[in-house]
């Protein structure tokens, strides 16, 4: 993703999430995001197929407890 | 400094040979003189602890029985409530909070069992943190060079015990935030199996990766607080309901006939000198000779860092809009990414979490234990911004857990054992083991602890 398409992302997200980013905290939060696009990216050359299923299980019974 | 140990602790107490009141005034004494310059606690609940303290003694002379920790001073990560208190989780905005109704289920366990509750601890803002830094509370410094880090979130709990303040101490760890400080600050840790104890009345970061465990001076210590703190609790929603698992009586097996292997490939690489030298060690003095491969363990890693990241912005959304200025800078940047974190990305962490487990499962069919290193270096110094993972210069909080990361990501029971090379500064081994198996991962820091390649020590 380039500078400019993540910045772009960073301003329509926080718009859409209701966040106010003062321009001072901008590069701080665009260089964390940065490092977590970074991180799914890793992921999109993992070795999960179709039948991998997350690991959170929802099981009806855990609520009668 | 003095450097009692839990156990011994409760034994004179329980046997009359000293009073729980007299240990408590002392722990008051040690951490007035000895808090200014660690800036471990946050809050010293005196009144509260020389009463509970007078009742233990009460109930003694009266013939009455007492529990396994009779007198033991501890104290807790101010994310545990504390009634009366307000739970602070490291921030100025919880400020305002209403004060804790009732303690959190551990120190409730910990008080049945006679441990006397002696305050609360620094640590990094909402436990995003790896480093003890925190803009509201003041950096918590490392007892064995003060100019260091602490490492954290725990912060305050692993310079505490490390600096004699009390003997045990309760941690939470969601990446690595009982092992980082446990391994800098040279102390023993224990982060049990994810959903063994429970969470109750403690402030969450990320219910899906969130654990509570204790950090001792000795591995009969970290027992001997595990033991009590076991239990199902119906107010956990995500505990596991198990039966109560005692291991103190089996550390004396040690790690005879135990298949040890150590970790390679991704946990030997950017590892400092002297982490790996403490691998090394533990692994000589175990007779563990095989070197095991985990698969894709950088995306484990970077699996449990979106994870994280999505699910702990989520639960701060709201303050986060209002407030993000009231935010610690280091943690609010990092909250505010990670909330505009696209779903997709966090799912494929998930479905990555199960995939993971079910490999590392494989391995420990093969092995009872693995070591690992803990950290990537010893305490970097404060306000240090950067580490060297290798020969390469990264980050230094998102890669201090870079080793804690993968294995609290599948919730493996992992037991840091301390290592102190002559003049150096103290790192430390993870031993982990297959789920729920907390008592190998004790043994074999017990067996460490006897052949003297682990052990905590005063600060010089």
């Amino acid at each position: 993703m380039t500078d400019d398409a993540l910045d772009a992302f960073l301003t329509a997200s926080a718009t859409a999430l209701g966040l106010s980013i003062d321009p001072a905290w901008r590069a701080g939060v665009a260089t964390n995001l940065r490092v977590l696009f970074t991180a799914a990216a890793l992921l999109e050359d993992g070795p999960l197929g179709p039948h991998d299923e997350p690991a959170p299980v929802f099981r009806p019974e855990g609520l009668a407890r | 400094m003095s450097w009692p140990d839990a156990t011994t602790i409760a034994a004179n107490v329980a046997a009359g040979r000293t009073s729980a009141l007299s240990v408590t005034q002392a722990a008051l004494a040690a951490i007035d003189a000895g808090n200014p310059a660690l800036n471990a606690f946050t809050a010293i609940t005196t009144e509260r602890a020389l009463a509970a303290a007078a009742a233990i003694d009460a109930a003694i002379a009266a013939g009455k029985p007492v529990g396994p920790l009779a007198g033991v001073p501890f104290a807790v990560k101010n994310l545990f409530d504390i009634a009366g208190l307000v739970t602070r989780a490291g921030a100025a905005l919880t400020a305002t909070d209403p004060p804790a109704a009732r303690d959190a289920a551990l120190v409730r366990k910990l008080e049945a069992a006679g441990a006397v509750l002696v305050g609360a601890l620094n640590m990094g803002e909402f436990a995003y943190d790896f480093t003890g830094e925190n803009a509201h509370d003041g950096a918590c410094h490392n007892p064995h060079d003060l100019a260091r880090m602490s490492g954290g979130s725990s912060s305050g709990s692993a310079a505490a015990v490390a600096g004699g303040l009390v003997p045990i101490a309760l941690c939470s760890d969601t990446n690595g935030s009982i092992r980082v400080p446990a391994a800098l600050c040279g102390i023993f840790g224990l982060k049990p199996t994810y959903g063994r104890l429970s969470r109750a009345g403690s402030y969450p970061f990320v219910a899906s990766l969130d654990h509570l465990g204790p950090v001792a001076r000795s591995v009969a210590d970290l027992a001997l607080v595990y033991d009590a703190m076991q239990g199902t609790d119906a107010d956990d929603p995500a505990q596991t309901p198990r039966p109560v698992e005692p291991v103190a009586g089996l550390l004396g097996r040690g790690a005879a006939g135990l298949r040890v292997a150590v970790a390679g490939g991704y946990f030997r690489a950017g590892a400092a000198p002297d982490c790996l030298a403490a691998v090394d060690a533990a692994a000589r003095a175990l007779g563990a000779v095989e070197i095991v491969e985990f698969p894709h363990v950088a995306q484990a890693r970077a699996s449990a860092y979106l994870i994280t990241a999505s699910e702990g912005s989520a639960l701060h959304l709201q303050r986060l809009r209002a407030h993000a200025a009231g935010f610690d800078p280091d943690t609010r940047d990092r909250f505010l990414a990670g909330a505009m974190l696209p779903a997709a990305m966090v799912q494929h962490a998930q479905r990555m979490r199960r995939w993971f487990a079910a490999r590392c499962a494989e391995i420990f069919q093969r092995f009872d234990v693995v070591l690992f290193p803990a950290t990537p270096c010893p305490a970097p110094l404060i306000g240090q911004k950067t580490i060297m993972l290798g020969e390469q210069e990264v980050p230094l909080r998102a890669n201090l857990g870079v080793y804690t990361q993968p294995l609290s990501f599948i919730g493996l029971p992992v037991a840091l054992a301390p290592v102190f090379a002559p003049g150096r500064l103290p790192v430390g081994v993870q031993i982990a083991a297959a789920p729920w198996r907390e008592d190998l991962v004790l043994r074999v820091a017990a067996s460490l602890e006897a052949a003297g390649v682990a052990a905590a020590r005063p600060p010089e």
